[in-house]
């Protein structure tokens, strides 16, 4: 009898404290995505472009819209897209080749190229923006040209980020390896047969992740593209719209550019969100 | 101080166990820190030892050497081809006829005038045709610089090769006396995708790394010892020269900047230095803490719908940073929703100074940090959190703690030691956040005292965005920028430093693995 | 099929710690031989540098007279067993299996027929297109011995393979590995920390310690006659007791005298110990435990009491203290004791034990070296 009730009490202290999450989790998600769905409705507010004291537009309407398509938003757009898609397919490759050799092969250089490169990443990335703009200048790939320059500057030195996909490989037991190559597989081909297929989270993370940076990728961009509007990407010319003197008549409008960016990015990534939990939760820590 | 034995600090009340840690913990840091520049230095000794070993080695290759090798000495190559390697001797000879060709064409001039960065800027000529003066532009301390760095690297990787192919050539001969069959070309390509495919997989890499960060950091360092600015770009107005540690003396003097009622700039790098560390100190650990709450609540045994939780969380990962902090930036503004909301609700009377405060707006950052990181760190400590041995907690059970007990003497411990490397990346990484601060408040608001000649400094500034105002200001003072950035270097690297030999001692009193 | 040689083999890591010191021996064409010792003896790692797995920092290893240091694996000939089978897990079984062919180019009708021999004699055919992850781990490790023997190699290699096993899958495949050698007819070389696998399974026995050769020699050389305290401690369980104590060479008549009792050394060790000239001397002597027994009435004997009483079935481990609180392992038949005296054998039970003068091992306390050697 007694312990019957003490059984119930404990279940009872769960049940009041699995409630208070649940408040707790209602509410968090109430904060993180309220900002979304009020981005959400603004984009379709008609009747002001500035920012009003409501959330539900008292008028609805797609004019937003058509203003984003008459504006410079559509090659802003397919610049970001273009760098993104490069940059997905060539950051990934030389991340994965990075990462790979640093997690299989001992060299004599293996270790003092580590901490070299952690040496490196202790400069901020932003110091090196005067000199690689100029370079680019000279190249001739700035302002309305910025798309390949900000692709090469991106992809050239991804190398130094490849800690994530290193600590994922390094979760994959060398001994796989060693009796590929006992079974008579070169280097490569121990690479291409036994490794790619185990790292295929990886590989997808990799891609996810260098998909989606150039969508937000500003302060560099700003600086290669100029003020030439043709050189922007999504997020430099977007910006452009919230200075001062802008923002009373592109505030809806941003909302809508908002909307359109985030839309497929999403999609995208709640599709692969699988493989980006897996990467960033084996490799991220372990790096 | 005293050190205690194991016994002795067992007696230790908790108090005393707390003190004893925190001393030794802080008489680690210089000790570490010795240890460090102690390492340092016997690495440069046996560097040099080394260093004398392969001199002897390669002058004694030549004195015993046949001709073969000898004329290696000079004609890159030439050995390998003579011996049958032909593939390796023609790489070789390449090297060094392009080298040689780049030296006399080009490099020979950049090298020459890297130590005065040029002797002719531009100047106004007469020009008897036009009947005007117009400006006739000569040598480019920019591109002298630059292509002076570029050389120096060229030369750097010259010297190597020649050394790689003295040595080869000796080994090569060796093996030939041998009696020995040499690797033939074809090996040599085999082997680039078997024995020695590390070299084949990180030369783009690697490539990519010097030329675009390498070479750059190299140049912006050696930028801190020029008084490279707007004003002296080097080409087009005036030619820029080395000055010395000049700039360093400009940030760390006490000197007003100049302009009116300014203070020095070591004063206000000092007050810009307090801030970026205190913003990286509550970035990284209100978000490490309250991802794990959030990652434990949605764990928790019992609460259903797990999946659902953490996908709108992930959902925000996914949408650009720049569109939900410009958003957000605009939403706190002081005619942004949250204020007419709450004016149109009655419940102020007057817009809250969310960007015009600087306390309003330091802790506002860091709230808005939260919202941005939170989903981030819930990920990562579920991975971390599920893989804490169940036994563990059931033993502490059994043992009798509590919840809090529980992730006070196991939780906590277990994921410090786990994300302890983690930790340090995202402070330093968020000492260098950028994009948070500049597309939230740009800085701001103003720090009318600070803001000089350098351009305007405001409450929020990290000393990340105060050298992006610095080089895109009016006056664009990219030697100071330089310096600026070269001291983000040392405050990361010391407090890397201090974390990575300090941290293991301690570490080793928890052992998880 | 071939001979391994390894002549002056050394492995040195970047950090100067040697893991393997002048590691010299010759293995004949179609020998089995067994590498033994504790963790971190340099075994693993000697299995290794004859595979290509590691670098060999000095000396040579041969394979069928061929000097194969700067080899890489594949073109040494070798096939190898990994401690965690090392089954590629994204590969079916016969995936698996087929790897190594494949990757040589043999025609597929060739690879079948190999692949479902080899599983025939595994007796795996069954889950042929399983994946690694749904077999057990008896399974798995049937798998990956497969992978090894359709190589044809020269030398097969195994390292640890039954040691992610538990005991009675173990036992079973020990049994299997002797059938496959009867069967593949080819040179093995075979690392274990197991003293009972080294025993059952090689032809000769290294024992390593801290990267040196300790012994080399058959099952019953390394048994019978020890080169060392360390030999004579790994091989055999329960362990060998050791006692200093004191060798009285009376003329030509040899004694022991542990714990003061008087023990006369007999038969072969007695003329060994003669032949050597061996004058009196300190001593470590060493008896194994199934040599101890319980004194009769009358026999000089040591006096014990008894510890702890381990019933292990169809033996009985006795863990016997003397009066100056030595510890000592006897180990006798079951059958050899009444119900009555079994009954007695409780913790404090006071016994006289004795044993045999042609039983005896005799070490030096300082070198620890076999004085009969």
């Amino acid at each position: 009898m007694n312990n019957q009730k003490r059984h119930m009490g404990l279940k009872a202290a769960n049940r009041l404290s699995n409630t208070i999450i649940y408040i707790i989790l209602i509410i968090i998600s109430v904060i993180w995505l309220l900002p979304f769905i009020f981005i959400v409705f603004q984009s379709f507010r008609v009747e002001s472009t500035w920012q009003v004291g409501y959330v539900i537009p008292q008028q609805w309407g797609l004019q937003n819209y058509i203003n984003l398509w008459n504006s410079d938003f559509k090659r802003w757009y397919l610049n970001t897209f273009i760098i993104a898609l490069a940059s997905a397919v060539l950051v990934t490759v030389i991340q994965l080749c990075m990462s790979y050799t640093l997690s299989r092969f001992r060299f004599k250089a293996r270790g003092p190229l580590m901490r070299f490169m952690l040496i490196l990443g202790m400069f901020p990335g932003m110091l090196t923006m005067i000199i690689l703009y100029r370079v680019l200048a000279d190249l001739g790939l700035t302002q309305a040209n910025a798309v390949p320059g900000l692709i090469l500057v991106g992809v050239a030195s991804s190398g130094m980020g490849y800690y994530v996909s290193k600590g994922f490989f390094d979760t994959i037991p060398k001994s796989l390896d060693e009796a590929a190559r006992v079974d008579g597989a070169t280097r490569f081909q121990v690479l291409y047969k036994i490794i790619l297929p185990l790292a295929k989270p990886i590989v997808i993370y990799t891609i996810l992740t260098a998909f989606m940076g150039p969508w937000g990728d500003f302060v560099f961009a700003r600086y290669v593209a100029m003020g030439t509007s043709a050189g922007y990407n999504v997020a430099v010319g977007m910006y452009s719209w919230l200075t001062n003197d802008q923002i009373s008549n592109w505030y809806t409008t941003f909302c809508a550019g908002g909307v359109i960016v985030a839309l497929p990015v999403t999609i995208l990534f709640l599709c692969l969100q699988k493989y980006y939990v897996e990467g960033v939760t084996g490799g991220a820590v372990k790096g | 101080m005293k050190r205690y034995s194991d016994m002795e600090y067992l007696r230790l009340s908790k108090w005393q166990k707390f003190v004893y840690k925190l001393v030794s913990f802080l008489v680690g840091i210089p000790l570490g820190i010795g240890h460090f520049f102690a390492k340092i230095g016997s690495a440069i000794k046996n560097g040099c030892v080394k260093f004398g070993g392969e001199c002897k080695e390669i002058a004694v290759g030549f004195v015993h050497g046949d001709w073969k090798t000898k004329i290696s000495y000079v004609v890159m190559g030439f050995g390998n081809i003579a011996r049958g390697q032909v593939l390796r001797g023609l790489l070789f000879l390449l090297f060094e006829a392009v080298f040689i060709f780049y030296m006399i064409t080009t490099g020979g001039y950049w090298m020459s005038m890297l130590p005065s960065l040029g002797k002719q800027g531009p100047e106004s000529v007469y020009n008897p045709v036009l009947d005007t003066n117009t400006t006739v532009y000569h040598d480019n301390s920019f591109k002298i610089l630059l292509y002076g760095v570029l050389t120096m690297f060229f030369i750097v990787a010259f010297v190597y090769t020649w050394w790689v192919n003295v040595k080869q050539n000796i080994i090569a001969e060796k093996i030939v006396k041998s009696g020995k069959k040499l690797r033939s070309g074809k090996d040599d390509l085999r082997s680039l995708v078997d024995d020695q495919f590390h070299k084949t997989l990180l030369a783009l890499p690697m490539l990519g790394i010097v030329m675009f960060t390498v070479l750059p950091i190299v140049f912006m360092v050696l930028v801190a010892f020029t008084n490279y600015d707007g004003s002296h770009n080097g080409y087009s107005n005036a030619l820029f020269t080395w000055v010395g540690f000049k700039n360093f003396g400009t940030l760390f003097s006490w000197t007003s900047t100049g302009a009116a009622g300014t203070q020095s700039y070591s004063a206000t790098f000092g007050e810009i230095l307090v801030w970026t560390l205190m913003w990286a100190f509550f970035a990284t650990f209100t978000n490490y803490f309250m991802g794990m709450g959030v990652a434990m609540a949605i764990n928790k045994k019992g609460i259903r719908l797990k999946k659902m939780w953490r996908t709108i969380l992930v959902m925000t990962v996914a949408i650009p940073q720049f569109i939900s902090l410009l958003y957000v930036s605009k939403m706190f503004a002081q005619n942004g929703l949250i204020n007419q909301m709450l004016q149109g609700l009655g419940w102020i009377k007057s817009p809250l100074p969310f960007w015009d405060d600087p306390i309003w707006a330091r802790v506002t950052v860091i709230i808005i940090n939260i919202w941005i990181g939170i989903p981030y760190l819930m990920l990562i400590t579920t991975g971390i959190l599920m893989n804490i041995p169940a036994d563990l907690y059931e033993s502490a059970k059994i043992d009798g703690a509590n919840g809090w007990q529980q992730f006070r003497k196991i939780t906590l411990p277990y994921m410090l030691f786990i994300t302890g490397p983690y930790l340090l990346t995202s402070f330093t990484g968020n000492m260098n956040n950028f994009n948070v601060i500049y597309l939230l408040t740009g800085g701001g608001p103003t720090n009318a005292a600070a803001s000089g000649a350098a351009g305007s400094v405001g409450y929020t500034d990290l000393l990340i965005t105060w050298l992006f105002k610095i080089t895109t200001g009016s006056e664009s003072q990219y030697y100071l920028a330089s310096v600026i950035g070269i001291m983000v270097f040392v405050v990361v690297a010391l407090i890397s430093l201090v974390v990575y030999n300090v941290l293991p001692s301690i570490k080793n009193e928890e052992d998880f693995q | 099929m071939a001979s391994v040689k390894l002549t002056g083999v050394k492995k040195i890591y970047d950090n100067k710690v040697v893991a393997v010191h002048d590691f010299d021996l010759d293995i004949k064409d179609k020998e089995f031989v067994v590498f033994v010792g504790p963790s971190g003896c340099g075994k693993s790692t000697t299995l290794r540098m004859i595979a290509g797995l590691e670098d060999i920092s000095e000396g040579t290893v041969e394979i069928d007279g061929e000097v194969v240091n700067d080899l890489q694996p594949k073109d040494r000939g070798i096939a190898m067993v990994f401690q965690n089978y090392a089954l590629y897990p994204h590969m079916s079984v016969y995936d698996n299996i087929a790897f190594s062919l494949r990757l040589s180019k043999v025609p597929e009708d060739v690879v079948y027929e190999k692949v479902t021999n080899a599983a025939e004699v595994l007796g795996i055919t069954e889950y042929l297109m399983r994946k690694p992850r749904a077999l057990s781990g008896g399974q798995r490790q049937r798998v990956a011995i497969g992978r090894a023997m359709v190589r044809d190699s020269k030398v097969f290699l195994m390292d640890e393979p039954l040691s992610n096993l538990d005991a009675k899958l173990r036992n079973q495949m020990r049994a299997e590995i002797i059938l496959l050698r009867q069967k593949l007819d080819t040179t093995f070389i075979y690392v274990t920390h197991d003293q009972t696998e080294a025993m059952t399974l090689g032809d000769r026995i290294v024992i390593m310690k801290d990267g040196y050769i300790m012994q080399v020699g058959t099952p019953t050389e390394v048994f019978e006659m020890p080169n060392n305290l360390f030999v004579a401690g790994f091989i055999g369980a329960p362990q060998m007791n050791f006692i200093n104590t004191k060798l009285i060479n009376e003329g030509g008549k040899y004694y022991v005298t542990p714990f003061g009792v008087k023990l006369p050394v007999e038969g072969e060790k007695a003329e060994m110990l003669a032949a050597k000239k061996i004058q009196t001397r300190d001593i470590v002597l060493g008896v194994r435990p199934e040599h101890i027994r319980l004194a009769k009435a009358g026999e000089p004997a040591i006096k014990t009491k008894l510890l702890v009483n381990e019933m292990m079935g169809s033996e009985i481990h006795l863990h016997v203290s003397t009066e100056d609180e030595t510890r000592i392992i006897v180990r006798t038949p079951t059958v050899d004791l009444s119900k009555e005296e079994r009954n007695a054998m409780v913790a404090g039970h006071e016994m006289n034990i004795t044993f045999e003068g042609k039983v005896m091992h005799f070490f030096d306390p300082e070198s620890s070296e076999n004085l009969l050697v």
